[in-house]
């Protein structure tokens, strides 16, 4: 992950489809969010998800609330196994849900609690005990299994790409899946060197 | 009764079971305190820092059933840091060194090892029954000792534990020729689970009413296992995809069509959303039903449910079931007495969360309604004044409106009337938790009406130290009190410094009171432990010459002990 050193703004272009313009689309969901009072819901979480930083500005104080710690009094056994924590006002942090192929549950990981893409992969290896995985986010082409996301526009994107802060900002939910179903499944392109 | 022998006083005594009755009866006289010592069965310790196992055993040498608690109960919402304490493994040392015949043993919130339980499977030979909930520390070794020791295991319950599972074989360290198992709950595992020794397991025990599966046991192997168990009466479903092999839906169904014996179905802890439809048959027999984990079944199918579950008693579920969801349970479920209605979406996100309304429809209803707990996205006084008239017979009551401080969402005022109905009307009330706006006066109301109140939540509400005083000076009987967020100070805290003498304990976590408060309160009552859970920067308090104003950020806990303060507090607990 050379890019560590570089802005942002330049590794915000190699999101998605090239030519979409991620910018116009922010503002885009925020002007929604304004208007829409009791619409659509769907649309306005994935809203909230994706300009987790317009929303802020827009309405602060259920930002600040929801960090209150242990509030609300749910119990932490429950919340890892059943409350969307994922979405809403935490930016890109909390719970995402894992699957992996040929195993027959889902599950759920926190993102935040890992610090870049070794310590994901050593998450992820424990998770589903299989010792395959970290393997496949950093050797990409070498073993069974791919590690792809769900990026907040709703593509499919291979893990690993780009760093790690965007990574955990966009994701919304992570796959592991058999290499040999990945090609044909409609991965993203990995963004030409513009 | 001093003119009968004690063998017949005994027997009188077997016919009292509950702990408070017994307690009363050991204070009468000498005489029946010793009998009382000696035959007492179950002991209940709501506070593992209260009293030390040596004296556990001195006043009680031969009961066979122990129950532990260990942290408060604010550690479910992580205000409790790691290490902090409640550990069990003292408990079973000491037990294993005595003689007493252990058969039972339940604990809550405490730190089990895996050293501990092998100890527990070897230290015991009518080892009949473990009960774990929300404890940590051990891992699935730890049960295979269990499994592999205990010949006359019954109940093997794990509730909502944080298990570090091993993906070892654990089920198949039961021995081919034990067959006496009762309960079987492994919900909380993680991981995959041996599925062969788990249907072997299940076949070859007759005697097995209550088994909860983890969320990797699939529908095939749920099929295999309702077949080979048609005795069952308590479930828990683990996963139930989407299958498209329509033959292992089939054999579900016909299985389950054959389990008349079941009352309670709990677990889909990842569900589709249509796999309900195959425990229709069985509904109109469940006396409870826990939906709560099923975050992808959709309202309208829970309802299609719930409207076959004519004797349902107890229902914990989302809410995505809705206000129009609860109307349904209110005019179905007429022998209703719990109800828990949790929030799906922690943020108050959701269009589909219930409101007062739904509230107010099941009070109207379920005419033996008991306990609820309701989390909800806003509230009006008029609803609860309403619910209040309905249902006077509410022993717990336990409301949270997500968003702090919330206000009446009709009126823009306090929530004070409608709590204050709450505890006039329910005259039994025993615990509540209060939420939203609320201001001295709804504290003045509960010191004045809830006489029976024992334990009492409160968050982010009250204005003065009086609002603590109402409650303190009221509540006779109060056992448990936690706050937190709330503006009660020291003055509260040292008003009435023997009330804490009758309580078990009291928790303040970022409230008013300064770390000389505390000091002073440890000084007047050395029979009490007073803790600072101190987080930060554990020096910085004492250092600066301001020590004795300064807020404790921190947490508050206090208790009363017997035993003096406690040795094995980690280096972030000062105990004063």
């Amino acid at each position: 992950m050379e890019k560590g050193g570089l802005g942002l703004e330049i590794t915000e272009l190699r999101l998605g489809l090239p030519g979409t313009e991620k910018m116009m689309k922010k503002r885009g969901f925020t002007e929604m969010i304004m208007t829409s009072s009791g619409s659509n819901s769907d649309q306005c979480e994935s809203g909230v998800v994706s300009s987790g930083g317009d929303v802020e500005k827009v309405n602060e104080s259920p930002v600040a609330k929801s960090q209150v710690v242990g509030w609300p009094p749910v119990c932490s056994y429950r919340r890892k196994n059943s409350c969307k924590e994922v979405s809403t006002t935490k930016v890109g942090l909390g719970y995402v849900k894992v699957s992996m192929d040929g195993v027959p549950y889902l599950r759920k990981m926190d993102l935040g609690s890992s610090q870049g893409y070794d310590d994901l992969a050593f998450a992820l290896d424990k998770l589903f005990s299989f010792h395959g995985i970290g393997v496949a986010l950093k050797d990409g082409d070498n073993c069974e299994y791919v590690t792809i996301y769900e990026d907040k526009d709703g593509d499919w994107m291979l893990a690993g790409d780009v760093p790690w802060g965007m990574f955990i900002e966009s994701c919304k939910r992570l796959r592991i899946m058999k290499r040999s179903d990945a090609t044909g499944f409609g991965l993203q392109p990995r963004g030409a060197d513009e | 009764m001093n003119y009968f022998p004690d063998e017949v006083i005994e027997h009188v005594f077997d016919f009292v079971t509950s702990h408070k009755d017994r307690n009363s009866i050991s204070l009468v006289c000498k005489s029946w305190f010793k009998i009382e010592r000696y035959s007492r069965q179950n002991v209940f310790i709501g506070n593992c820092y209260s009293i030390s196992p040596e004296r556990l055993l001195r006043r009680f040498p031969c009961f066979k059933s122990l129950t532990l608690k260990g942290k408060p109960h604010f550690a479910d919402f992580n205000l409790v840091p790691h290490g902090w304490g409640g550990f069990v493994q003292p408990w079973i040392e000491a037990l294993a060194r005595s003689r007493v015949g252990l058969e039972e043993l339940r604990l809550k919130r405490m730190v089990v090892t895996d050293e501990g339980l092998e100890l527990l499977s070897r230290s015991f030979v009518n080892f009949k029954s473990l009960v774990l909930v929300s404890c940590e520390g051990f891992s699935t070794d730890g049960l295979a000792s269990i499994a592999s020791n205990c010949r006359h295991l019954r109940d093997l319950d794990l509730q909502e534990n944080e298990i570090d599972d091993h993906r070892g074989q654990w089920l198949s360290c039961f021995p081919e020729t034990y067959t006496s198992l009762v309960t079987l709950n492994f919900a909380c595992l993680e991981g995959e689970t041996n599925l062969v020794a788990l249907e072997r397991l299940v076949a070859r025990s007759p005697n097995l009413r209550s088994l909860k599966l983890n969320r990797a046991v699939p529908l095939d192997a749920l099929a295999r296992l309702m077949a080979c168990a048609p005795q069952i009466v308590d479930l828990g479903v683990g996963s139930y995809e989407d299958e498209q092999d329509s033959e292992s839906c089939l054999k579900l169904q016909a299985a389950i069509r054959k389990c008349t014996s079941l009352r309670s179905l709990s677990g889909f802890l990842e569900a589709a959303p249509h796999c309900l439809s195959a425990f229709h048959p069985v509904c109109h027999n469940l006396t409870s039903l826990n939906l709560s984990y099923a975050a992808e079944i959709h309202g309208s199918h829970l309802i299609k449910l719930i409207e076959h579950c004519k004797k349902l008693q107890r229902l914990w579920i989302l809410d995505s079931i809705g206000d129009k969801g609860l109307e349904v349970v209110a005019s179905t479920c007429k022998e209703l007495q719990e109800l828990r209605v949790f929030p799906t979406d922690l943020h108050g996100g959701g269009n589909t969360a219930v409101t007062e309304d739904g509230l107010v429809a099941i009070s109207a209803g379920c005419p033996k309604l008991h306990s609820i707990l309701y989390f909800c996205q806003q509230m009006t006084n008029a609803a609860l004044i309403t619910v209040a008239r309905n249902c006077p017979n509410f022993i717990r009551f336990r409301l949270c409106i997500l968003e702090p401080h919330k206000p009446d969402h009709v009126t823009s005022q306090p929530l004070d009337e409608g709590f204050g109905a709450i505890v006039q009307a329910c005259k039994n009330l025993k615990r509540l938790s209060v939420s939203g706006l609320l201001t001295d006066q709804v504290f003045l109301y509960i010191g004045m009406f809830a006489t029976q109140l024992e334990m009492l939540s409160i968050a982010f509400a009250g204005d003065t130290d009086k609002g603590m005083l109402y409650v303190l000076n009221g509540c006779k009987k109060m056992r448990k009190l936690e706050i937190r967020d709330s503006p009660f100070g020291d003055a509260a805290l040292l008003a009435d410094v023997n009330k804490y003498e009758t309580m078990r304990s009291l928790w303040m976590s970022s409230c008013e009171v300064t770390l000389g408060g505390c000091k002073r309160l440890a000084r007047k009552a050395p029979w009490l432990n007073v803790e600072i859970i101190n987080e930060n920067d554990n020096n910085r308090m004492e250092e600066n010459g301001y020590e004795g104003r300064q807020k404790v950020d921190n947490k508050l806990y206090l208790y009363r002990t017997v035993v003096g303060t406690r040795v094995d507090a980690p280096p972030f607990v000062w105990i004063l």
